[in-house]
């Protein structure tokens, strides 16, 4: 097959690459106009076509899907303020869509969030998986929730209405190389002191790798259902404390862990909430963590599942949570792929780019 | 009175935010060219109606007034279309991108009978409000000179410096500056005594673009004005620290400073203590200034009000002069004016 990776050159993007690579896919790997690094083992590869575009414009999109038979897109924005996360995540989108409409390409792979659920209202230590309700009040959550809940909307009501083939992943929180630390830990003050906001919680891990190849495998679905909706999560969750303590273990200096108790959390993030109700009509602006919707959404402790997509997929997590910081750490990085030993087609042009 | 807003952008956030506390509006509908933004718009701020052509929003809708938040090359366009629908509008600032461009339609909407109001919500925040009460009060005497700055890290990161796509307004004729010139041209004739752009005598304008590179036509603006005796400056600059916006207006008798990226207005004057003492009273004015400013600025985060605190008092005048006929808060004067400053400003490329 011939896939379009947008965000290829992102952090998940660049192992997607590699992963649909040793499938033996070809890739057209779409990164931004601007962007400097170009990972060296994709040059004069055969199988990978550098495409540059950014999404946020809709001019000459569509010229990027010629000859593709599938679109992975995994290009959003996860800084800035609303409207530049809305631009690259939902803007992006949008006119990614209407780029498939115009060049008839119907078969879609989307990356979503975990950050979309409903965690406020679920009871702690119940299981999350792909029937959970999504959040109920997405405008007092973050703007990458909000973001994100926009985009999946708009691709599903998309394909329903073009009959297009369609996997949406919902990946838990990714790590890898230089992306060890997720927000679900907590805070990092500063190299020395890191903050831990909780214990025993289960983290919804998915090792950057692992999660790459769960992404082709929804490429490459056949099976009975036009549209899936699966969580990403590898087979262990270790919790907050086991996860940092590794984490920690592997870091020089050795850096401090402040615990702080969920319950703790809890408490100051309702404390903060009533006064807001009271002293200010819930106008005042505070910081995420005392926000209560945010906090539980990162801190909350719950049980996670990845029936839906072993059964769906056939995926099987390759990577254990510890081998996965231990690959991360290495010199040699996965996401570069091995030099080719013959090659017999003309190497692809490095670069195409979007007309505007 | 009923509203209707087009252009979905991050600056319709803080118009749909302050209408909704404003009394006696309702928002009809919003428009945006993205169908997303403009149903999310719609959604986030219970507003019934969105569209993506604003045509049909025009056509579909009842609304007494709307608002045009939609960049600045488009503003001519739009705004005239909306006044063919017998709207009166609201435009954020560049109404136009000359001076002739806004005479053109003020022409238009006068000759329709309607307003046109052009966005200049700083002049209404809280420390620009006290540094006019300090000066009309007497506190720094007469007026010798008049400075406003902007620092603003727009290079470091953010819309502005994206070269993946970039913004629209490095098209416009002061590149990226233009987004920000209006305003402080209209501080600028704010404090200038006679507050005429006919009493300048001679402008000198430095355009610069210091850090190079083909995105910016220009990150520094240095503006020397004379007029009479009195002496005034506008500064744009993109890679001091920190970030400020102020207004410093210095007489005869002390210096008032407005800071309105973190509200406060602080006086330097003469004091009824003596000549020695002064100093050290206008010191302790000064610090208990600074802490107040420290807590305020926490303050204001907490209570989710920005630099944008000017706009509710902005358009609650508006919204008052539409429904009673009276004079708008920011009238033909001040727009020709302002347009004329930045017209002058822009002549003077380089030209020095």
């Amino acid at each position: 097959m011939k896939l379009l990776v947008t965000g290829a050159g992102g952090f998940l993007g660049r192992y997607v690459v590699a992963s649909a690579v040793q499938c033996g896919h070809e890739v057209c790997a779409m990164v931004r106009p601007a962007s400097q690094y170009i990972p060296e083992s994709w040059q004069g590869h055969p199988q990978v076509e550098v495409v540059r575009g950014d999404l946020r414009s809709s001019h000459g999109s569509a010229q990027l899907l010629e000859g593709v038979d599938a679109v992975i897109h995994l290009a959003a924005s996860k800084t800035g303020d609303l409207y530049e996360q809305f631009g690259g995540t939902v803007i992006a989108t949008e006119n990614l869509l209407d780029a498939m409409c115009e060049a008839g390409i119907g078969r879609l792979v989307v990356t979503s969030s975990f950050s979309l659920y409903e965690y406020l209202k679920r009871w702690a230590w119940s299981t999350l998986d792909e029937a959970s309700p999504t959040a109920a009040e997405p405008f007092v959550r973050d703007e990458y929730c909000q973001t994100k809940l926009v985009q999946e909307q708009m691709v599903l009501e998309r394909v329903e209405a073009h009959d297009w083939r369609c996997v949406v992943l919902r990946p838990g929180a990714i790590y890898g190389r230089d992306n060890l630390w997720t927000a679900r830990l907590g805070i990092q003050v500063n190299d020395r002191w890191w903050i831990r906001t909780g214990t025993f919680a289960p983290l919804p891990l998915t090792y950057v790798e692992n999660c790459a190849k769960a992404i082709v495998l929804a490429a490459e679905y056949n099976g009975p259902k036009r549209i899936l909706v699966l969580n990403v999560v590898d087979n262990e969750t270790p919790s907050q404390r086991a996860y940092l303590n590794e984490l920690r273990d592997r870091v020089t200096p050795r850096p401090r862990i402040v615990p702080i108790p969920w319950t703790v959390m809890r408490l100051l993030a309702r404390l903060a909430w009533l006064t807001n109700r009271v002293c200010f009509k819930g106008t005042a602006k505070i910081p995420g963590l005392f926000v209560p919707s945010r906090l539980h959404s990162q801190c909350k402790p719950l049980q996670y599942t990845n029936r839906k997509i072993v059964s769906s997929l056939g995926w099987e997590p390759q990577y254990s949570w510890q081998e996965g910081i231990h690959r991360s750490l290495e010199k040699a990085d996965a996401a570069d792929l091995p030099v080719p030993e013959a090659v017999e087609s003309t190497p692809k042009a490095l670069s195409v780019e979007q007309q505007t | 009175m009923t509203v209707a807003v087009i252009g979905g952008g991050k600056i319709s956030e803080q118009h749909l935010g302050t209408l909704r506390g404003i009394g006696g509006v309702d928002i009809a509908g919003v428009c945006d060219l993205s169908p997303a933004l403009a149903r999310f718009t719609a959604e986030r701020f219970a507003v019934p109606n969105w569209f993506t052509d604003y045509h049909k929003m025009l056509e579909r809708t009842r609304v007494d007034v709307v608002h045009v938040l939609t960049p600045p090359a488009t503003h001519d366009r739009i705004v005239r279309d909306c006044l063919d629908s017998g709207r009166h509008v609201i435009v954020e600032k560049p109404v136009a991108l000359s001076n002739a461009g806004f005479r053109e339609l003020w022409d238009y909407a006068a000759s329709r009978d309607l307003r046109l109001i052009e966005n200049h919500n700083y002049r209404f925040n809280g420390p620009i409000q006290q540094l006019e009460r300090a000066i009309t009060a007497g506190r720094i005497g007469t007026i010798e000179e008049v400075e406003v700055r902007m620092a603003l890290n727009i290079r470091g990161g953010g819309r502005y410096a994206d070269e993946n796509l970039p913004h629209p307004s490095h098209q416009l004729p002061a590149g990226i500056i233009h987004e920000f010139i209006t305003h402080l041209a209209y501080l600028f004739l704010h404090f200038m005594p006679g507050s005429s752009i006919d009493d300048i005598e001679s402008i000198r304008a430095m355009w610069r673009n210091h850090d190079g590179g083909k995105l910016f036509k220009y990150d520094d603006l240095d503006v020397g004005v004379l007029a009479g005796s009195v002496h005034g400056r506008i500064r744009f600059s993109c890679s001091q620290w920190p970030d400020c916006f102020m207004v410093q207006v210095r007489g005869t008798d002390g210096v008032a400073t407005a800071e309105l990226f973190h509200p406060t207005c602080q006086v330097t004057t003469r004091r009824s203590v003596g000549q020695h003492l002064t100093p050290l009273v206008n010191s302790i004015a000064g610090a208990r200034t600074m802490v107040r400013s420290g807590f305020g600025s926490i303050w204001q985060k907490i209570r989710n009000r920005g630099a944008y605190d000017g706009l509710s008092r902005f358009l609650e005048l508006s919204y008052n002069a539409l429904r009673t006929g009276g004079e708008p808060p920011v009238g033909y004067r001040q727009m020709d004016e302002t347009s004329r400053l930045v017209d002058a400003m822009l002549a003077l490329e380089n030209r020095i």
